[in-house]
């Protein structure tokens, strides 16, 4: 509750004005939506283990694992972003987040062909349990994918417009940690759901 | 106040407390009813008196709102707004419309109303909460348009600040969602379906960003905290709530023949959607905690703090007492739902409009900021009355539904409904005492408008702390 | 994350936010709405049906009974009333039997004087209700 001590503050109270308590409330929020999930996804395959085994088999892992490449090198790639526009070299911190789209977009070019290849064999949310947590899941986590993208675009757009420089660039900050968190989540579903048995 | 034109909103005021005296006296006699079960039968049988209770709270709710945005708005903008005629004659359509809509109710028989309407060209009645008839839905629609028009050509063309923003996205949203109320098809499923985007998305969606604004106007001007501060918290807050309660309507689907997958989806959301309301009880504590004056309108801050309250307890913790599906199946449609459904409703929207007024009407009636010391003590009197009462009811009907759901639906030997009601009616008697003392704190609250009228205001040096 | 959370980007997560939840919602609402013609018992809906409905609806019947848990709580719940009350002639004679000036001291359900028509009708609307498949067969118990 540090930020509500407004005597602590009053040096930047202009600039940044508290409301962290606010933002770390929503990160919470997003990851524990994501948790819940993932205790409810464990703890409904205990009872269903045979069922969940049976049709985790017909998933594709091969996509998947490329699926899991594809994100790292993107965070990968944002991280030289980030690093890129500390040394005021916006030109490249803009190509790396391009970069980072790139991958991003083949994530979902790769899910997206995974999807038609469900859809095309009739798997809904209703099909049963298994489908209906492994379309939940990956479909959330896919949403979160686009919206990671359209962060990192907006951002590549506007580093190439001269808008950051190495003093000032929290946007492309916050933008990277969105982005990682997405991977991070990635990194839990691709083993909770594709391999472990 | 600081434009002409805002002095409108004190009609839509006058308006909203009327009907929220008739409000109570009907769930009064609900109340009754629910233990005396011949009580004015057959001349007003219980679904009659129902839905004016209902219909009632959600007119003068919205005369509340309206009035508060005529109050803001200019406000806001800086600059008068755009038709204080217009506001005065929607003012007159909308409650001679709602007062034929419940004299409708209460002098003919609910099927005459419905033939005398013409329900038949268009079928939307009977369904709860949207019991008025067609065409008072059609000028309800007319109302709202008129409505936004005047506020949007005051917004757009003045200062565009946060509150008024979000506050005008929470009426647009209020005003199109609606429009689904027209939508009922024979299929049962789908006719609930799309009744829950007008009845969840209203309560849990676009009334929470009209609530916020509201709330953040009457921070920024009783605490003097920056603005910048306050709106960033609003949009914080916000977002949390169409987060969390756009797919939190999930919770409607459990159980009326939608897919199953619902449960998990509706669960998880509706878990979370809570955490905006206790984001708005931090912000408001944190923000008068933190405030440059001590504003003269003690009651005014005193009702803010409590919509932050009460609002958290009655949407966010009651609701969550019974959201999660596994205890759902056992509580859907008991006296848990209607116990949450009491506390909320006052929390969050009641007290939020009481409020505005709180602040508003003061200086409506001319004074400087404040009223006299005397009429504030009352007013915060009633404060205490109404909201330990509503807390007195809910606690009430929660210990009647938990009975109610063990003996009809847990119990190994499970009872029938009317049975199960006669073994829960001690809880029914306490919460219609419960209800008359609520009663008591409103005829405060109104005699607070007339006490103390000439004595002198409170000055800014003589207000206590809030929170000393 | 850095300590400047400004304003901007409040704004930014309120509009992301929302509309990226209003689409989940949408894209969960067509699947619901492509899995409804095996659950919803469309089938059975007929003019008869679709007329025992405007009936429910012009007597305000939810203004006291529950029906598939939604609606007042001062009566029975009806989704399963065709099960309960033992089949369409039941439930026609109990609607049928009320006394018009209620009983002393107790609730009961106004006398409709509706005709045999209509009360067919609201009979198999009650019937078509209690054929909906709902998730783990709601109500939990013939009680409601």
């Amino acid at each position: 509750m540090r930020q509500l001590n407004p005597l602590e503050r009053q040096g930047e109270a202009l600039r940044y004005p508290p409301g962290d308590l606010a933002v770390w409330i929503f990160i919470l929020a997003e990851l524990s939506v994501f948790a819940i999930f993932f205790a409810a996804y464990a703890f409904t395959r205990m009872q269903h283990v045979a069922l969940f085994d049976q049709y985790q088999a017909t998933l594709d892992r091969t996509s998947a694992l490329y699926n899991t490449l594809a994100l790292i090198t993107a965070s990968y790639f944002v991280v030289r972003a980030v690093a890129a526009i500390r040394e005021n070299r916006a030109a490249q911190s803009r190509n790396w987040l391009w970069a980072g789209v790139g991958m991003g977009l083949l994530f979902l070019v790769i899910k997206g062909a995974e999807y038609a290849h469900h859809f095309a064999e009739g798997v809904r949310l209703s099909t049963n349990t298994f489908y209906m947590f492994y379309l939940s899941l990956t479909f959330f986590h896919f949403m979160h994918v686009i919206l990671g993208i359209i962060v990192l675009a907006v951002l590549a757009v506007r580093t190439g417009q001269g808008h950051y420089d190495a003093a000032s660039h929290t946007d492309i900050e916050s933008g990277a940690s969105y982005w990682h968190m997405v991977d991070l989540v990635w990194l839990i579903l691709f083993p909770l759901v594709y391999v472990m048995h | 106040m600081q434009y002409q034109s805002q002095s409108v909103a004190k009609l839509y005021f006058v308006a909203a407390i009327g009907l929220f005296v008739g409000q109570i006296l009907f769930g009064l006699i609900l109340g009754l009813q629910y233990v005396i079960g011949d009580f004015l039968f057959p001349a007003i049988p219980f679904n009659v008196a129902r839905m004016v209770h209902t219909n009632l709270l959600i007119v003068w709710l919205l005369f509340g709102f309206m009035g508060a945005a005529y109050y803001l708005v200019p406000e806001e903008a800086e600059r008068e707004l755009f038709s204080p005629g217009l506001a005065k004659l929607l003012f007159w359509v909308f409650l001679i419309a709602g007062a034929l809509t419940v004299l409708g109710y209460l002098l003919v028989p609910y099927s005459s109303l419905a033939d005398l309407t013409g329900n038949d060209l268009l079928p939307t009645m009977g369904r709860e909460f949207l019991e008025q008839p067609t065409i008072t839905k059609l000028g309800i629609v007319v109302v709202a348009l008129g409505f936004l028009f005047n506020i949007g050509m005051t917004i757009l063309s003045g200062r565009k600040t946060v509150v008024n923003l979000v506050l005008l996205i929470g009426l647009v949203g209020l005003a199109v969602l609606f429009l689904f109320s027209f939508y009922n098809p024979d299929n049962l499923v789908n006719d609930k379906y799309y009744w829950w985007w007008v009845v969840h998305l209203w309560v849990e969606g676009v009334w929470e960003l009209i609530l916020g604004s509201i709330l953040a106007f009457v921070l920024i001007k009783t605490t003097g905290v920056d603005r910048e501060v306050i709106e960033k918290w609003l949009y914080v807050i916000i977002a949390m709530t169409l987060i969390t309660g756009i797919v939190g309507t999930g919770h409607h689907y459990y159980w009326i023949g939608t897919p199953e997958y619902w449960q998990w989806w509706g669960s998880v959301f509706s878990a979370m959607e809570p955490i905006p309301f206790f984001m708005m009880t931090v912000f408001a504590f944190n923000m008068v905690n933190r405030r440059r004056r001590n504003h003269p309108n003690q009651a005014a801050v005193l009702w803010a703090l409590g919509t932050a309250v009460m609002a958290f307890l009655g949407a966010g913790v009651w609701g969550f007492l019974h959201t999660l599906a596994p205890v759902n199946y056992y509580t859907h449609g008991s006296q848990i739902t209607a116990a949450h459904g009491h506390m909320a409703f006052y929390g969050a929207y009641v007290m939020v409009v009481l409020t505005i007024i709180s602040y508003a009407m003061p200086m409506m009636r001319g004074r400087q900021a404040a009223n006299s010391n005397r009429s504030q003590v009352l007013e915060m009197w009633s404060f205490w009355l109404m909201t330990v009462s509503i807390v007195f009811i809910t606690l009430f009907l929660t210990g009647a539904g938990i009975l109610q759901v063990y003996l009809q639906r847990f119990s190994e030997n499970p009872m029938p409904f009317m049975m199960v009601q006669e073994k829960i009616s001690l809880f029914y008697w306490l919460r219609e005492i419960a209800g008359l003392v609520f009663l008591v704190g409103l005829v405060l609250y109104v005699a607070s408008f007339f006490v103390g009228s000439k004595d002198p205001e409170v000055a800014v040096e003589q207000a206590a702390s809030p929170t000393a | 994350m850095s300590q400047a959370f400004t304003k901007a980007m409040a704004r930014n997560i309120f509009y992301g936010g929302s509309l990226f939840f209003l689409l989940l919602f949408l894209a969960l609402t067509f699947d619901t709405q492509s899995m409804l013609p095996d659950r919803d018992n469309r089938q059975a809906i007929t003019e008869k049906v679709a007329m025992g409905k405007r009936l429910w609806e012009k007597n305000d019947c939810i203004g006291c009974h529950t029906l598939l848990g939604e609606g007042a709580y001062f009566a029975p719940e009806l989704g399963n009333a065709y099960k309960r009350l033992g089949g369409k002639a039941g439930i026609i004679g109990f609607i049928k039997s009320r006394p018009k000036e209620g009983i002393p001291g107790r609730r009961s359900m106004p006398q409709f004087n509706f005709t045999d028509e209509e009360l067919d009708a609201i009979a198999e609307f009650l019937k078509y209700a209690s054929e909906i498949k709902t998730a783990r067969n709601w109500p939990p118990n013939i009680q409601g």
